[in-house]
């Protein structure tokens, strides 16, 4: 897809010199053998850590001027999303753009940089009972335009909305290296097209998102959690349809399951977030439709509960994620159940599930996974697997019905081909 | 090519019915609910994607823009056909074609009325949430077209918060769908953008949208307060502790005096301003903020609290809001419908400017508008008879909109840029960021054909100069929403 495939030519010294004369002597180096900016077994030919959206625009001039791929990098939490770079010049590190520009508290609103960690920009709203509800793994570490990057959200978004819900701006540096904003600082707001939304889950293959402004909401009064052991996640899904009908304060209903050949085993994770009275009766109820479960508060770190947490993935050698309709959830979990038992994270009210395998032949296990997915109406996309198994597949899997109109868009906000190249839906 | 070979195709492709072309027949489509005009050369009403399709492809061959129309009760003049061209009117295509209550979704055709949706689902305890003031009236289509909003988006967010897919017509007539039923779907969000593109991408022939469960328990309150000021005090301490009611009104003195003699509501001679706030949920959490909401007024001192718990009597809170523009009708022969959004901090500052700039201009506004989330509609009266006036009042608008940017806002929050506001454009976005849109409209091929004149600066009018001056001026009538 990238029009430009020149080779370059240019000695990695004189980029390192060049991209120094830029950012400073000191955040542009080498990228050595270190793990950190490592993409799909790609090492970058150097690591650049601008220190303003000027810098960031320097630096994406440079890259554009000579034809270097970029890839940018807050945390790098979601590194192994996406395809295989087609090219990978630069790790263009956002860590060292990591304010909050704006905050005011009375107006339910924040403006904070890309670089920031989730954990910290939720520390600092906290003081003020406030947060943004982000709800991702690793929030040490992910940073905020990461998150925004990959869109990833989590079994709160019925309850508080997706990523794409509560940003309402973004400032994005193109690929030859103008700043720009889209959206604004306003919660309400339809002036002009709403590139906010273009930016969410686009990957890094359209620009670098530098800055964004988010809705933010006040910290719930009560939390706890209720845990249910069932036995089929028919069972489960049928019982989470029944609590969101009748409007329970619920901020996260998750269902995990687990075992092998001779049986699994069932539970259901049902956070209650709201005011007293509403929490104490939303778990009389939840407790009331499922005998034998029991209550726990949920403390700040709810992820104790939860017996796969983000990180349990991390050393999964196939992770996919699949949306399907709530309504088929139960089906498709069946079937998936019975390819290899692998272990399985849902959410029966949007129908989203990560279905994780270990230890597995990657390949053959994919190609049945992804024939379940075909025959649910299921999207099936590859969050994790090893770079040898990349080569051989696009993790987005066939391109959806729109992919001319996405290609154009890639051409239009990228001609050249240097931003993030090859990682996106038919490795745009 | 000549008009009249454009007419025989599209009558070829849609049928001698559905192409209409005499004069007396077009001036029905040359407005909408600005009263700018903009003839066009012909209107089409086909009845699927592929009528669409085959009227996109032949006004391309013929060379003349296409603008989509729904219901024609948008307030940017986004259905107006400046350049002329051809028309595409999606109200026959109205059907509800999927209803899936177990998963919240439903499929429908863009000419399905707003409120119809809600109807039929209701028997589900479902509803369509986004609720434009014109919702009995204003077509799914064109709310996709606009990003429409409504009282209660304060708590739910706009038309974008509640599409899931849509299925368009390019510029070249192709048909494809966007995003999808389930909650993820690869690749770009273009189902995001096409969303409040104002008919500048593509035409919209089917929408997926969400549905929600009807909340336990609503409460209405209507509060009245002797100033407007105290009024958005207690906006922002609503807003401030971290409540996010349904819906947070505010109307001012004009309007109340307005309403009163039509809807009887009892609103004080002498008060300067009332809030209507609407908290739902669960009965425990509805009645919970009701209570604080209650009791932030009683501190701002509100003189009077009036709270609603049925339908029938949260109707009666409800119908001086509701019919506050139609009333509006009765105080001047014209008025200008503003729509701004500022930071909810900056309400009491900002309103006072724009007292203090009617004043200066010497014409009478009335304030009914969104207030929770810092949504202003300032409607001006004037008479459009008296010579400059129109001027003036526009002159007027954009120093209000200046208001707005310079607090840190926007130059519209639910109507749309259209024509009117297209020259602020480049008040709150730079060159580059205006460039970086246009590339999106470069990608969907549709920089020529589509809804042209819109959104964007240019040096070019609409239809003639006398009437661009006019762009923004709504008709006045029972029928007008804000």
């Amino acid at each position: 897809m990238p029009s430009s495939r020149t080779p370059t030519v240019i000695a990695q010294a004189t980029i390192l010199d060049d991209l120094s004369a830029i950012v400073g002597g000191e955040h542009a180096y080498p990228a050595d053998e270190s793990q950190r900016f490592v993409v799909d077994g790609m090492t970058p030919r150097a690591v650049v850590e601008p220190g303003s959206y000027e810098e960031v625009a320097g630096v994406m001039r440079y890259a554009s001027e000579q034809g270097l791929a970029a890839i940018p990098l807050g945390g790098g939490t979601k590194r192994h999303i996406g395809n295989l770079p087609s090219r990978y010049d630069l790790a263009l590190s956002l860590s060292h753009i990591h304010q909050i520009i704006e905050h005011e508290p009375a107006d339910l609103t924040v403006t904070c940089q890309a670089g920031i960690s989730v954990a910290e920009l939720d520390r600092r709203l906290r003081v003020h009972g406030q947060r943004v509800p982000f709800d991702v793994s690793h929030g040490q570490q992910a940073s905020v335009g990461g998150v925004l990057a990959a869109n990833t959200n989590g079994p709160s978004r019925p309850a508080y909305g997706a990523l794409r819900d509560f940003t309402i701006g973004i400032r994005m540096v193109t690929g030859d290296g103008r700043i720009t904003r889209a959206g604004g600082k306003v919660v309400k707001n339809v002036a002009g097209f709403d590139l906010c939304k273009l930016y969410i889950g686009s990957l890094g293959t359209l620009g670098v998102i530098v800055e964004a402004t988010f809705k933010v909401m006040p910290v719930a009064r009560l939390e706890r959690s209720v845990l249910l052991s069932l036995d089929t996640p028919g069972g489960a899904c049928a019982l989470s349809a029944e609590l969101h009908r009748r409007g329970l304060a619920l901020s996260h209903v998750q269902l995990s399951g687990r075992g092998d050949a001779t049986g699994y085993s069932w539970l259901l994770e049902t956070r209650l977030a709201g005011s007293e009275g509403a929490v104490e009766r939303s778990e009389n109820e939840v407790v009331g439709l499922a005998p034998g479960s029991h209550a726990q508060p949920a403390g700040s770190d709810v992820s104790s509960t939860d017996r796969f947490s983000g990180e349990h993935f991390d050393d999964s050698s196939l992770l996919c994620r699949f949306s399907t309709l709530p309504s088929r959830l139960a089906a498709f979990i069946g079937a998936v159940q019975r390819l290899e038992s692998p272990d399985i994270l849902a959410e029966p009210a949007t129908g989203i599930l990560r279905v994780s395998w270990h230890e597995i032949d990657g390949a053959t296990v994919l190609e049945r996974a992804r024939q379940i997915a075909a025959s649910h109406s299921a999207t099936a996309v590859v969050e994790r697997c090893p770079p040898e198994l990349k080569q051989h597949i696009d993790v987005f899997g066939d391109p959806p019905p729109a992919f001319q109109l996405m290609r154009s868009v890639k051409q239009q906000f990228d001609p050249k081909g240097i931003l993030s190249p090859g990682r996106f839906v038919g490795r745009l | 090519m000549k008009r009249s070979s454009l007419i025989r195709d599209l009558q070829g492709a849609i049928g001698r019915r559905w192409v209409l072309h005499a004069p007396e027949d077009l001036l029905v489509y040359e407005y909408d609910a600005t009263i700018d005009r903009g003839l066009p050369e012909a209107v089409v009403l086909p009845d699927d994607a592929e009528g669409v399709a085959s009227a996109v492809c032949i006004a391309s061959n013929h060379g003349v823009p296409v603008t989509a129309r729904g219901a024609g009760t948008g307030l940017s003049g986004g259905a107006i056909p400046c350049e002329g061209g051809v028309v595409i009117v999606t109200t026959r295509m109205n059907r509800i074609l999927e209803l899936d209550p177990e998963n919240r979704i439903a499929v429908v055709e863009p000419g399905v009325i707003n409120l119809d949706i809600s109807r039929s689902t209701a028997p589900y305890g479902l509803y369509y949430a986004p609720d434009p003031s014109s919702q009995k009236a204003c077509s799914i289509g064109g709310n996709v077209a606009e990003n429409a909003g409504g009282p209660h988006c304060l708590r739910y967010g706009t038309t974008t918060n509640h599409v899931l897919g849509l299925e368009i017509v390019t510029a070249d007539g192709v048909v494809v769908w966007l995003g999808g039923k389930t909650a993820d779907t690869p690749g770009y969000d273009l189902t995001g953008v096409v969303v409040g593109s104002e008919g500048t991408l593509a035409i919209v022939t089917k929408v997926i949208v969400r549905l929600l469960h009807k909340p336990e328990a609503t409460v209405t309150l209507l509060a009245i307060f002797d100033t407007v000021t105290q009024a958005s005090r207690v906006v922002s301490s609503i807003i401030g502790k971290g409540m996010v009611p349904a819906a947070l009104e505010m109307m001012d003195k004009n309007t109340m005096d307005a309403v009163e003699p039509f809807v009887h509501a009892g609103y004080p001679p002498d008060a300067g301003a009332v809030l209507l706030i609407e908290v739902e949920g669960l009965k425990e959490d509805a009645q919970e903020q009701a209570d604080a909401v209650a009791s932030i007024c009683r501190e701002l001192e509100a003189r009077e609290i009036r709270i609603g718990l049925s339908q029938e009597d949260r109707d009666r809170l409800w119908a001086g809001r509701k019919g506050a523009l139609g009333a509006l009708g009765r105080l001047a022969p014209s008025y200008y419908i503003l729509d701004g959004v500022i930071p909810r901090t900056r309400l009491p500052t900002v309103l006072d400017g724009v007292y203090e700039a009617c004043d200066r201009f010497g014409f009478r506004v009335a304030n009914v508008f969104h207030a929770g989330d810092g949504n202003l509609h300032p409607n001006v009266m004037f008479d459009e008879r008296v010579q400059g006036a129109t001027k003036k009042v526009l002159d007027l608008g954009e120093e209000i909109m200046r208001l707005c940017v310079d607090a840190g806002g926007s130059i519209t929050g639910e109507h749309g840029v259209g024509y009117e506001k297209r020259n602020y454009m480049s008040w709150i976005f730079s060159p580059d960021d205006l460039e970086v849109m246009s590339r999106l409209k470069a990608a969907f091929g549709a920089s020529e054909i589509f809804n042209p004149g819109k959104v964007f600066p240019t040096s070019k009018g609409c239809g003639e100069v006398s009437s661009r001056m006019r762009a923004a001026i709504a008709r006045v009538g029972a029928d007008a929403f804000v």
